[in-house]
């Protein structure tokens, strides 16, 4: 049997280069097409899907706490105690990083400007590998310390404010005791964040300098945390509420529902996609068999007539699709490859960087491989395009030795 | 939004709030910090009493407002509205950092918010936070005596009043002009690249309540000429007594 | 003579030319349907920019947009509206006047923006006073009722009934104060609406902010985001000449992402089609190469028989061209027919509803039907196979007739 497939493969490709031009075409236009499925499903993935990543690095992480009340309206009064030895236990074990914040609206002003911003008061430890924030700085410093009294403040929010590095701005908000808190800070870092909304939005202080400010004591206002896989933290909510049953425990597909939505909807468009072009692809792919089974009639009549059996001559004919396809899946994908390498540092539209950012994107788009994409374009084309060469098969093997044999 | 003329009227009350008992007759040259709080002394007593007309003056339009001021300690301030009849009874209560509107038309008593206190006060150049944190040069700066000039007979102190690192103040630095009755002559307040942004200036020095006072300043945008806000200062009593009872909320609703 | 000469060739394959036929086809009707969508797509974005609340156009005082001074007004603004709804009757026309207050609830006060309406014009410019979640829109011109955004209300802690006191600056500088019995709440889906605004009958308004008959902006709006550029034209024409100093701003000035959104999407969306038109093209471009091939004997003889190769190069081209049209035209009717379907029912897919309902839209895209919307797609298509059949034709020059006749 082995060597029946071996001879199948070997017919099969001295067949195909037969033409090679007709090959090339057909080869060509099939790792076309897988190589637009992969890239497309990268740039999608690195929209879409890098709104997840994005806002997760940004603020949201994969699970948030509070005290209840917080979410509907982010004030100081909603404020709740560090988290105790049980909840630290739990979130020791099931997150890779979690951080204590402060998270309170505020007004920061200058010389010249004012401007509503969101202060947050943070561990710079607790925050690498869970915020944006630790690698965002471009000019200055981090922050060093949870008592560094240093603002981190956005570039563009700096410029918008007139002021800059190393100067220092007043930062007002309301106490704990709903008075006036405010002090002067120095810059000591700038960040770039997108989307931008965060880099005009956000200011970052060390959190104990912030509750100073807010004479909040202890008390903070949000705990956040990375899991190890953001689709599977079903079991960690769970232990996180029995840890913590005072508080609101929320993963963040119900802080973002609306990304959950966007998501769903990529995989829909992903789908259409992948569909459309292969229907495409498989045109030419039928076209291209049914030529060479055609011209082949006589040879495949003489097969017959030397006996063998028409499963054979499906298999020779499949055998042609195979190849033809795992070539075109092969180049496809390594153009794609080649493609998403080269973008990787991300692909820049800042042209129309108002229009992204009222979608709410980032003007620079970073493809995004997911494993599933790039397995699932390519079982599609493999599965959908030998039961497409079937049709074709099945007329070699129609033919009728003695009526084949007369047609020359 | 621009941020205008903070600190002004804690510069205004200079004038509007002296007291006839303040050390006019110190000769001591003691450091610039002495100085500043003789200055403040000067004007903020016990308490006070006084009526002041504000002209905000724009490119296109101008406006008066009749104000009366009562001010008792450091903690302590009401500010009424006389004129125009239309804004008549408008008042705003200051306590400590905490502060109120009233409105007569609507009877109702609203608590300024943290986040609105960068606003404008009554659509005034003052900002709330200009009223609320008025007595902060005396312990929010650090004071260098730069210069002492004689002006018109009378030795002049320049003092540069340099923010501390956690004060809410946003100026990179102000410099002061202070006579050796203690009367302010000037207050400008500068960038943190050094560059003036607004300059308050004493234009009248009269005797008011019992004491010299400057009777006449106007605040003057560096970078626009044409916006400024002008203070009057109509009639001043110093050393009054004035009850507690005047800076509560129930007063601000219902005047006696 | 060349024509039926072509057309008779066609038909010597059938089946591989009806595979190609339905391979254009299917792009053309792909792209067909996928333009007229994208278009109305397009529409529904700006309908969901613009009828929210900015309107098509606004009539503002020269130097408002940059910098909204309560001063920089309109006098005798509802007058004006009223010329202009006599001059250009198909536009809604509606007068707003803006301002800021503190609003109070009593126990919670946020700095917010007020805008005074018109309670009979309103609602042909804006998608709000349709977005009423709790209680009902205003009783009239001059009602002392206001109107605020569903996140305001639960911030502020107030519903339908609660007293809102609003204390802020009048356009004169003097006090503007009012307490006002909330007569509803809305939802717009967009979160600055809903956090912020609050909204007063404009007569209430200009009574309380000293506006006499003045206000901020005129918006207009008409019945079709296509006549956009004639509205605009014939609103400019109708401007009498005591608007001097006001000035007519479109869309694109009042919210410059949307374009850049829409030019962003155009961009991608073309990528995405002119990879479908090159796979497409690889596919059928083996059809017209065998064409060729198998017919060498063929052109050998008649160029024996004397035709240029010229000659019968355009036959080739002919017959692709032939080929192509009968798909496009295939394409087009089948692309405009389903396009044609949707836009009766209306085109929507799983998730698109819920995403489009935040933004108070019906989530269902009305696809744009016109020429240019049926001919751009399929044009593309044709150049592009044209170029593909050149090669095939060009090969024909290469053919000398002695060999060739031999050839097969």
């Amino acid at each position: 049997m082995s060597s029946t497939v071996r001879l199948l493969a070997v017919l099969a490709w001295r067949n195909l280069w037969r033409h090679p031009g007709r090959t090339g075409a057909i080869l060509f236009a099939l790792a076309l097409g897988v190589w637009s499925m992969v890239s497309l499903a990268g740039l999608t993935r690195g929209v879409l899907e890098g709104q997840p990543e994005r806002a997760i690095a940004n603020l949201t992480g994969h699970v948030q706490i509070h005290a209840p009340g917080y979410r509907d309206d982010p004030v100081v009064e909603h404020s709740m105690p560090p988290p105790g030895p049980e909840l630290r236990a739990v979130l020791a074990a099931g997150a890779l990083a979690w951080a204590a914040r402060v998270r309170v609206p505020a007004i920061v002003v200058s010389e010249r400007e004012s401007a509503a911003v969101t202060l947050v008061g943070i561990d710079p430890a607790q925050e690498r590998g869970l915020s944006f924030i630790p690698g965002a700085v471009v000019a200055g410093r981090y922050l060093e310390s949870v008592d560094d009294a240093g603002l981190l403040i956005g570039r563009k929010l700096a410029e918008r404010l007139e002021t800059r590095l190393g100067w220092r701005v007043v930062v007002m908000s309301e106490g704990a005791d709903n008075e006036l808190a405010d002090r002067g800070f120095r810059i000591v870092g700038l960040f770039d964040a997108e989307p931008e909304a965060i880099e005009t939005g956000y200011v970052f202080v060390g959190r104990r300098a912030a509750q100073r400010m807010l004479r909040l004591g202890e008390r903070i206002s949000e705990i956040a945390l990375v899991a190890p896989e953001r689709d599977r933290i079903d079991s960690l909510l769970e232990r996180l509420r029995a840890a913590a049953p005072d508080l609101d425990v929320r993963p963040w597909t119900e802080i973002e529902p609306l990304l959950v939505l966007t998501e769903e909807l990529s995989n829909v468009v992903l789908v259409i996609w992948y569909l459309i072009v292969f229907t495409a692809m498989s045109f030419g792919l039928v076209n291209t068999l049914l030529m060479a089974v055609f011209e082949r009639t006589r040879e495949f009549g003489l097969f017959q007539a030397l006996g063998m059996r028409p499963r054979l001559i499906v298999g020779q004919v499949l055998g042609e699709s195979v190849i033809l396809i795992a070539l075109g899946l092969a180049l496809g994908n390594a153009a794609a490859a080649l493609t998403l390498r080269w973008l990787e540092s991300g692909l820049d539209l800042s042209a129309f960087a108002e229009g992204f950012e009222m979608a709410g994107y980032s003007p620079v788009l970073y493809p995004e491989v997911a494993a599933g994409d790039v397995l699932a374009a390519n079982l599609l084309v493999l599965v959908l395009g030998l039961i497409a060469s079937l049709y074709p098969a099945w007329r070699a093997a129609r033919h009728v030795p003695v009526r084949a044999l007369a047609r020359t | 939004m621009h941020l205008k003329n903070r600190r002004i009227l804690g510069a205004a009350l200079f004038f509007v709030v002296c007291t006839a008992s303040a050390a006019t007759s110190s000769k001591a040259e003691v450091d610039a910090s002495a100085i500043v709080k003789a200055a403040i002394d000067y004007w903020r007593d016990t308490s006070s009493y006084s009526v002041a007309r504000m002209t905000i003056h724009r490119p296109d339009w101008e406006r008066q407002m009749t104000i009366r001021v009562w001010t008792r300690g450091e903690e302590q301030s009401l500010v009424r509205v006389v004129a125009p009849p239309k804004d008549a009874g408008n008042a705003t209560l200051l306590v400590g950092n905490e502060m109120w509107s009233y409105n007569p038309r609507i009877n109702r008593v609203v608590k300024i918010p943290s986040s609105m206190m960068n606003q404008s006060w009554m659509g005034s150049d003052f900002t709330n936070n200009d009223l609320a944190k008025a007595d902060d040069l005396l312990d929010q700066y650090t004071h260098t005596l730069l210069a002492t000039e004689v002006r018109d007979g009378h030795k002049v102190y320049v003092i540069e009043a340099r923010p501390k690192p956690e004060a809410p103040v946003v100026w990179g630095r102000e410099v002061v002009a202070i006579r050796d009755d203690w009367i302010l002559l000037e207050h400008a307040f500068y960038d943190q690249a050094d560059r003036l942004v607004k300059r308050l200036t004493t234009h009248d020095i009269a005797p008011l309540g019992g004491k010299l006072i400057a009777a006449r300043q106007r605040m003057q945008q560096a970078e626009s000429p044409e916006e400024w806000t002008e203070l009057r200062v109509l009639q001043a009593e110093f050393g009054v007594d004035i009850p507690a009872s005047t800076f509560t909320l129930a007063n601000l609703r219902n005047p006696r | 003579m060349l024509l039926q000469l072509a057309w008779r060739n066609l038909w010597r394959h059938r089946r591989r030319t009806w595979l190609t036929i339905a391979a254009i086809a299917f792009s053309a009707a792909l792209l067909v349907f996928m333009i007229t969508i994208q278009l109305g797509a397009y529409d529904m974005m700006l309908e969901s920019a613009l009828r929210t609340y900015t309107g098509q156009m606004q009539i503002q005082r020269a130097g408002y947009l940059d910098k909204p001074q309560m001063r920089t007004s309109i006098a005798a603004a509802q007058a004006l509206a009223e010329h202009l709804r006599a001059r250009v009757p198909e536009a809604s026309v509606a007068v707003r006047a803006n301002g800021f207050a503190l609003a109070s609830s009593g126990t919670r006060t946020y700095g917010v923006p007020v805008v005074g309406v018109e309670p009979e014009h309103e609602p042909g410019v804006s998608t709000i006073p349709a977005l009423i979640t709790a209680g009902s829109y205003f009783s009239g011109p001059a009602a002392q009722e206001a109107l605020i955004g569903a996140t305001l209300a639960r911030n502020l802690r107030v519903g339908v009934g609660d007293e809102l006191t609003l204390l802020g600056t009048g356009r004169d500088g003097s006090i503007a104060a009012a307490v006002l019995p909330i007569v509803g709440v809305f939802a717009s889906g967009n979160p600055e609406l809903d956090r912020n605004l609050v909204q007063l009958p404009l007569e209430t308004f200009q009574e309380i902010y000293a506006m006499g008959d003045h206000a901020h902006a005129i918006v207009v709006s008409g019945p079709s985001l296509d006549a956009i550029e004639r509205l605009e034209a014939r609103v400019a024409a109708a401007l009498p000449e005591s608007a001097d100093g006001l000035v007519l701003l479109d869309w694109e000035r009042l919210v410059p992402g949307v374009r850049q959104l829409i030019d962003a999407d155009m961009v991608q969306s073309w990528f995405v089609y002119v990879v479908l038109i090159v796979v497409v093209t690889f596919s059928i471009l083996n059809t017209f190469l065998m064409s060729v091939l198998e017919r060498t004997r063929e052109f050998g003889i008649m160029l024996a028989l004397g035709a240029t190769p010229l000659r019968i190069g355009a036959l080739v081209l002919l017959e692709s061209a032939l080929l192509t049209a009968i798909g496009l035209a295939i394409g087009v009717a089948l692309g405009g027919a389903i396009a044609g379907y949707f836009r009766v029912v209306g085109f929507t897919f799983p998730g698109m509803k819920e995403i489009y309902a935040q933004f108070g839209l019906p989530g269902v895209i009305t696809p744009q039907l016109s020429f240019a919307t049926l001919t751009l797609g399929p044009a593309v298509i044709f150049a592009f196979t044209l170029a593909a059949a050149l090669y095939p034709a060009l090969r024909i020059r290469r053919l000398r007739p002695v060999e060739a006749m031999r050839a097969a």
